[in-house]
């Protein structure tokens, strides 16, 4: 660690981005699907998301994006990934996708599980430069355990992917159940954190009757994230998942506050309810701590410096690493965040989140 | 008072968790990992459950199964000539 006193994060000597995305196209993917599909799909297309995009089903909501409003900016060479740090003044990133946030919801499981597999093709080939800090997390499709898991053991040993990524949102039946093993036991074998990253559009596909509710871009947005990973958490909690894989999980994009609500509500009961939950040995707050880590992007209430402060303090500094979400149009700057960190519980605080923390979760 | 076997033990009534009547509660086994991914009942007899929330404790520590922060205190018992003496 620098002996210098970082007074911004252009200071810190490590700044690690845990939730950049790129931004994926038709035309990233399609030269990368193997057969049958490569064939199947082989049509003429345009320079857009195109028409694989109908494969990953999404509310279709009316975002600022869709209006114009909010830059979609593209992401889609390691060029435009370096654009996005010298930005942020971050200098290593976690590389994750943007269409295929929607990949836990399609509904075709070979070609879910060749998209995925195309995905990670792209990305090793075009954007990881492990050297100029581009790393990247290898996607793979619940959907298809037994091939997620090959996928794993595949990428495990290539250069520059430092986590597996399991897009979460609208995955149904929940993260805890046993079919999921396999791929929990791969990132097991692999010696990789796990990444659960929802997208707004797939987090109630499952909950059809809930959505009739959420019929807006904010309504779901907003509330969902934290409801959608707080479901998966219950169900891996109480099946134990972090007492049978030695693994971490990153819990991504649902903001802070909802942390220390879940893991205080989820130990209260458990109390009385450790039936539910006999594979756990200790606390499911410890368990938490221990193997859960969260990124920071939406820090909701930057305004208010006392809630922040006291929410971090709340669900342990100690689990928390900086995101931007850059491209995306929610994405937080990297300069608000450790402002408060760094005068509120100090220096060595905020350059654990910024970084530090994250060097041992990735190992990189 | 509970009774395993030839086994004595007593546990304060008065709950940890919100002063539920402990000892007016189920006296039972509790579910287990088996080992194999599977689940088991063990521990016949050595589980006391708050009729309140349903805390378990265990009848010889007194020890909360799902915390062990939480202790119901426990008390020495002797037995003398056929007579079963609590040391309160
Ligand atoms: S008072 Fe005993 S379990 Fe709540």
């Amino acid at each position: 660690m620098s002996e210098q006193t970082a007074r911004a994060v252009a200071d810190l000597d490590v700044v690690v981005d845990c939730d950049a995305h790129v931004t994926e196209h038709q035309d990233d993917l399609l030269p990368y699907l193997d057969e049958p599909f490569a064939s199947a799909l082989a049509t003429d297309v345009d320079d857009s998301y195109g028409y694989i995009s109908s494969f990953y089903p999404s509310a279709g909501f009316l975002t600022p994006v869709n209006t114009g409003k909010a830059e979609g900016k593209s992401v889609r060479s390691s060029a435009e990934v370096r654009e996005g740090m010298a930005l942020l003044d971050t200098n290593r990133v976690v590389l994750t996708p943007t269409q295929n946030l929607y990949l836990g919801c399609v509904q075709h499981p070979e070609l879910a599980a060749a998209l995925g597999h195309a995905y990670n093709e792209w990305l090793l080939d075009t954007m990881l430069d492990p050297d100029e800090g581009l790393y990247g997390a290898c996607v793979v499709a619940p959907q298809r355990p037994a091939a997620a898991a090959a996928e794993i053991d595949d990428r495990a040993d290539e250069d520059g992917i430092c986590a597996v990524f399991l897009p979460s949102g609208g995955v149904t039946p929940l993260l805890g159940k046993r079919q999921y093993d396999p791929i929990y036991e791969a990132a097991e074998r692999a010696d990789l954190p796990v990444m659960m990253h929802n997208a707004a559009g797939t987090m109630l596909l499952s909950f059809p009757n809930l959505f009739q509710g959420f019929d807006r871009y904010l309504s779901s947005h907003a509330p969902v994230h934290a409801m959608q990973h707080m479901a998966h958490l219950s169900s891996m909690l109480t099946k134990g998942t972090p007492e049978r894989f030695d693994i971490d999980f990153i819990i991504q994009e649902a903001g802070i506050g909802w942390i220390p609500y879940f893991t205080r509500r989820f130990d209260h009961e458990y109390r009385a309810k450790r039936e539910d939950a006999p594979m756990l040995e200790k606390l499911p707050s410890e368990y938490v701590s221990d193997q859960f880590y969260f990124t920071s992007q939406p820090v909701e209430g930057t305004g208010d410096p006392d809630y922040v402060a006291s929410m971090v303090e709340l669900m342990g500094p100690e689990s928390l690493l900086f995101s931007s979400d850059y491209p995306h149009l929610d994405f937080d700057h990297s300069a608000d965040l450790f402002r408060v960190l760094r005068s509120r519980l100090g220096e060595t605080a905020a350059r654990n989140v910024y970084g530090e923390t994250a060097l041992e979760v990735f190992g990189f | 008072m509970f009774r395993l076997n030839e086994e004595f033990c007593a546990l304060a009534n008065h709950c940890v968790h919100q002063g539920g009547p402990v000892c007016e509660g189920q006296v039972s086994g509790t579910l287990a990992p088996d080992g194999e991914g599977g689940l088991c009942y063990e521990r016949e007899g050595e589980v006391v459950s708050c009729p309140w929330h349903g805390w378990e404790f265990d009848v010889r520590t007194g020890e909360a199964l799902a915390d062990r922060n939480y202790r119901q205190p426990t008390y020495e018992v002797v037995v003398e000539d056929g007579t079963v003496y609590v040391e309160a």
